[in-house]
């Protein structure tokens, strides 16, 4: 089959599998359900590698017109080209792996079919997403994940909090979206279009100076990124998010739906690139980003919330990237964390299933020898995260750190501080979970056990990617001259994308900055282990924390703050709006204007009484004014 | 065949007062259906490009000027298909409630249809004006025949408050007619208005219109009429009665006052902008579920009113979606607002909770309706609040913004108030799972809803040139390029 036959199936096979649970799920036995999930995905990840292997050029897919008005019309067409489809094999690939770990992690659920669907109808929108011809595609998958993460985050309703935390993720999204849609508006008002091939020949090939429009439009387009992929002022409710069962959050909350944004802006980066404003904005934010979640993350004792903010973090890295222009970069290292972030988090998941769902690493300790192959995975995982030589989070972290050395000395440090805060907070999990002494129940040790086969075997294969996933980017493997082999797959067959080029340091120097990166992550490795690991040292609890550390444990405060700025002004005008202004002056207004019409009618009343004397001294009045009047009238 | 458009209600609202009172129902969804059918048919024979299809056209009481004159064109029978779609919806719902008289409830639905329809055709400004006021009776009966105890007080504001409204507008209809030869639309039009002249006239008519849509400051008759009211009275107020005054502002308010449009359409925009955050906030903190809906329709209607009044093209076209999408989804909400009153005799958020554990079906379609109304993708909803976002940011970016904040409010009060009920523990007694009956209405709206959602372009392509006549008649430049 062709490309463009294959692309349409690709997007609807999740579609179909959510279709046939929704309507015989509920009769249908658990692993039927499972099976048909993750059957579709697997298919869908095959035909994904079919087009993979047989993209030689860009290739749209019409579907249907959508709106067809004389001024703008938009369609339903899908574009395949190299970053889509790239995107594609991330989203299927790591989606087939957490769909066959969830037939094991939510086995004894109700919901066991409820949840499939909503995982695959997210994989059908986030394809959507990734794959569209044009931003109206894109936002229809936008928020089309949104939706998915809200039902999902959601999923165990009997709690009001995970409900709480679902609708805060999509109303902070909500407010992301609203910037993206007024770039959407800029962008069809300025170029009457909102297709990727139209929108890049418009203003790659432009003789005007567009540099006004576009700071706008980047701004709006970066406003929507920081709401999906949780960046300073909205990021605060990704960690809140991990209220939803941990597939999810290593699906949509670490893997892929987070990146929605970086996609985002390496599908915008032509416009990016003519708007410098915006990208530096994107690195200052970026930066603070990774700074303050690697900070908070410091002394969280939630294993998913340490994770959440990793991924805050990493997400304000990768946007650091992007303001540096290192597009590629970005790519790989979104690559590289889908792996080991997922990795961590179904790591993290075997370990709640294994503890009885408990989440709080205090209570965990010396799990190492119970759990030895999420042990294993784990450990893996923590270390390519941390920028272990040889793991793929080396590469694609260092990747990212030498272009920073080439932007300024100042950058390299930050984000090598940030780097260094990541390593520290990832062992100081690994060594308070798997080390030290139990410290669970008694009940919790007794039913300690790894998880069945469907868990194990993606934390594995997660795994082996997380080793070997750095490959993908290393110079001289795949191609001749030293060429990156995915820099140089994604330089091609995108729009704009081939325009920029590639400028990170060379030889010697990307040598000597690899192996400091090493030696730093060595040694942090060796002080954890010593504070973390043998002295077996457990956190304590967040009352006794001072200084710094209470900060660290409170998230600096920021729910607190926007509650204060936000939510509380909102509700206070809700509440005396609908007391004061709407009943007490608005209806009384109304009111009063009828109450009006009935007193001037009762006075007039008054008047007619009837007798004939009270007549005759009205009419005397009158005729003095009269006189008086006409009297004035004459003499002036 | 077009005179079936008023035969076929009156005879069905007459025709059902003799039946048998345990066949009134299946009667009416007859009669609903077949007024379904008719509009259908119409519609199968109308050609998008033909403009206006009048049917009756010719003199009648020639010393006052008055024209038997009624027709329609796309735009007409778009509203057409609303209301034929959502009368027998609004029947079917009623399927659950037992009312003290079925008989008289269901004749005074098809007197509504044919007061609304009336409106929809009407092209003769008092033609207009007698079906605008009609759809008053049967309303006003209904909620104060099958309303909650404490209705009258609400009902006679909202009598007093919507016909003081209209006088208004026939005041100014008058007005307008000394300076043309007879009340058609087509003379009325080619009058030439000195703009203050213009301006003052086309108050009356704003007036009427503000306080049938609502506009803000003019809703406060709204929330209570929607909370007294039985729910049919809300369904048939929220999804077509309004639609009536969105539609007049269309056909007759910006084609007869071009020369007005420089002096109001800022301040009406505006006022509707108002309307969108105003009614979005006083939304987010309401416990009565109708009354939380009820200012949620203020929200999306000023919303509508805004789009109507930059008298561009394609934001008249996602109007007119917005206006069916509304109409459906608003029914639906009612329902489900109900669907609860039924069960537990109360429709207050703080005593609900946890009512997703006991009906799941119920739950599932309620969260495909809050989804419609904050307008996610695949909904008509988002299409067109694109359409209209969209034009009202090229008219004006601030307002635009300002009115984009429906996206982030509208997610702030719907959610609230569906987990509110929906989700956390369970609070209240035993929850009966929806009848059939309850589940067609929803399956019919989320289907319509998703459909439109995915595929705007039946509805956008079928109005689209009468929007444009509508347009050309607006003889001023429009104010949007």
């Amino acid at each position: 089959m062709s490309v463009a036959q294959l692309v349409p199936l690709i997007i609807l096979l999740p579609l179909i599998g959510a279709l046939i649970n929704g309507l015989a799920g509920k009769k249908l036995p658990k692993t039927v359900v499972g099976a048909i999930a993750t059957g579709v995905m697997a298919v869908s990840f095959g035909l994904a590698l079919m087009v993979f292997s047989q993209l030689h050029e860009a290739v749209e897919v019409n579907l249907f017109t959508m709106i067809d008005t004389e001024s703008f019309s938009l369609h339903a067409r899908l574009l395949a080209d190299n970053l889509s489809v790239w995107m594609t094999l991330i989203v299927t690939g790591v989606g087939t792996l957490i769909h066959l770990f969830s037939m094991g992690y939510m086995k004894h659920d109700d919901g066991y079919y409820k949840f499939f669907i909503y995982l695959n109808l997210f994989i059908f929108a986030m394809l959507i997403l990734v794959l569209g011809s044009n931003y109206f595609m894109l936002f229809f998958g936008w928020e089309g994940v949104g939706i998915c993460s809200y039902l999902l985050i959601g999923f165990w309703y009997g709690d009001f909090k995970n409900t709480v935390a679902a609708r805060k993720a999509f109303i902070m999204n909500r407010v992301g979206d609203l910037g993206l849609l007024i770039g959407l508006f800029l962008l069809l008002f300025n170029f009457g279009t909102l297709e990727y091939s139209e929108l890049s020949a418009a203003i790659i090939g432009s003789k005007i100076d567009l540099s006004t429009v576009l700071c706008g439009v980047t701004l709006c387009l970066f406003i929507g990124a920081t709401g999906k992929s949780a960046q300073i002022p909205l990021f605060t409710w990704l960690p809140d998010a991990m209220a939803g069962p941990t597939p999810v959050s290593a699906l949509i909350h670490a893997a892929t739906m987070v990146t929605a944004g970086i996609f985002l802006v390496v599908r915008s980066n032509y416009m990016f690139e003519l708007a410098p404003m915006t990208q530096d904005i994107m690195l200052y934010i970026g930066l603070a980003t990774s700074i303050v979640a690697a900070f908070i993350a410091m002394r969280q004792n939630d294993i998913k919330k340490v994770l959440a903010y990793s991924t805050v973090s990493q997400l304000g890295m990768l946007f650091v990237a992007l303001g540096m222009g290192a597009y590629t970069a970005a790519m790989f290292h979104v690559t590289t964390h889908a792996f080991f972030k997922a990795l961590l988090f179904l790591g993290s998941g075997s370990v709640i299933h294994a503890m009885s769902d408990e989440q709080d690493i205090r209570q965990m300790g010396g799990l190492r020898k119970k759990i030895p192959v999420t042990h294993a995975t784990f450990l893996i995982g923590t270390l390519a995260i941390s920028g272990f030589p040889l793991l793929s989070g080396f590469y694609s972290k260092d990747e990212i750190i030498a272009h920073a050395f080439e932007h300024g000395t100042w950058l390299y440090v930050a984000l090598m501080a940030s780097a260094a805060l990541t390593a520290v907070y990832m062992f100081r999990l690994y060594f308070v979970t798997f080390h030290g002494s139990f410290r669970g129940t008694h009940e919790q040790e007794h039913h300690v056990h790894e998880g069945p086969a469907s868990m194990t075997l993606p934390l594995i294969v997660l795994a082996v990617l997380s080793i070997f996933g750095g490959i993908l980017n290393l110079p001289g493997i795949w191609l001749h001259n030293m060429a990156h082999w995915m820099s140089h797959h994604l330089e091609h067959n995108v729009a704009g994308l081939n325009l920029i080029k590639h400028t990170a340091p060379e030889g010697n120097m990307a040598l000597m900055l690899m192996v400091a990166a090493s030696v730093m992550s060595l040694v942090i490795l060796v002080v954890c282990y010593l504070v973390y690991g043998r002295k077996n040292s457990v956190p304590v609890a967040d009352e006794q924390l001072k200084g710094w550390e209470k900060w660290s444990a409170g998230k600096l405060y920021f729910d607190e703050l926007y509650n204060f700025l936000f939510v509380r002004p909102t509700e206070w005008l809700s509440e005396k709006g609908s007391h004061y202004f709407e009943s007490m002056f608005l209806h009384r207004s109304v009111v009063g204007v009828g109450q009006l019409i009935g007193k001037s009618g009762d006075l007039v009343r008054k008047w007619q009484t009837g007798r004939t004397d009270s007549y005759i001294l009205w009419m005397v009045f009158g005729l003095i004014g009269l006189v008086v009047y006409f009297l004035i009238y004459k003499y002036y | 065949m077009e005179l079936l458009l008023f035969i076929l209600p009156v005879f069905f609202a007459l025709s059902v007062l003799v039946m048998p009172q345990s066949f009134v129902r299946a009667y009416g969804l007859i009669g609903g259906l077949a007024t379904l059918a008719l509009t259908v048919v119409l519609m199968a024979n109308y050609n998008p490009d033909g403009g206006m299809h009048s049917f009756v056209a010719q003199q009648w009481i020639q010393a006052y000027g008055i024209t038997l004159h009624f027709g329609y064109d796309g735009i007409s029978l778009m509203m057409l298909l609303l209301t034929t779609v959502l009368v027998p919806l609004i029947l079917l719902s009623n399927f659950g409630r037992e009312l003290s008289s079925n008989r008289l409830f269901t004749s005074m639905v098809f007197l509504m249809q044919l007061g609304l329809i009336g409106v929809f055709i009407s092209l003769d400004g008092i033609w207009f004006y007698v079906f605008w006021e009609i759809t008053l009776i049967p309303i006003f009966l209904i909620a104060y025949w099958f309303g909650e105890p404490e209705r009258k007080a609400a009902l006679m504001k909202f009598f007093m408050y919507t016909f003081f409204g209209s006088l208004f507008m026939l005041a100014s209809l008058i007005g307008l007619k000394s300076f043309a030869a007879s009340f058609a639309i087509e003379d009325l039009q080619a009058v030439e208005l000195a703009p203050e002249v213009a301006t003052w006239l086309m108050g009356g008519f704003f007036l009427a219109f503000a306080i049938k849509v609502p506009i803000f400051p003019f809703h406060t008759w709204q929330p209570s009429t929607y909370s007294k009211s039985p729910m049919a009275g809300t369904m048939l107020l929220s999804g077509i009665m309004l639609k009536m005054a969105l539609y007049g502002m269309l056909r007759w308010m910006l084609p007869l006052f071009p020369e007005a449009l420089d002096c109001v359409t800022y301040p009406i925009i505006i006022l509707g902008t108002i309307g969108v955050v105003y009614g979005a906030i006083l939304a987010i903190k309401q416990d009565d579920m109708k009354r939380l809906f009820a200012f949620a329709s203020i929200s999306h209607v000023g919303l509508i009113a805004a789009g109507i009044m930059t008298a561009d093209k394609d934001t008249l076209s996602g109007s007119i979606l917005q206006m069916i999408n509304h109409g459906l989804v608003a029914v639906g909400l009612f329902l489900a607002a109900d669907v609860i009153e039924r069960r537990l005799g109360t429709r207050s958020l703080r005593e609900l909770g946890g009512i997703a554990k006991q009906a799941p079906k119920f739950a599932f379609w309620f969260a495909a309706l809050a989804f419609a109304s904050v307008s996610v993708p695949f909904t008509s909803g988002f299409v067109g609040e694109f359409l209209i976002l969209k034009g009202m940011f090229s008219f004006d970016c601030v307002i635009g913004i300002v009115a984009g904040s429906t996206l982030i409010l509208g997610a702030v009060y719907t959610f609230r108030a569906y987990q509110l009920s929906m989700y956390g523990p369970v609070k209240t007694s035993a929850f009966a799972d929806l009848s059939m009956s309850e589940l067609i209405v929803f399956a019919v709206i989320i289907i319509a809803v998703v459909f439109l959602g995915v595929y705007p372009k039946a509805v956008i392509d079928f109005v689209e040139p009468s929007v444009t006549n509508l347009l050309a008649s607006i003889k001023q430049t429009p104010l949007v390029p």
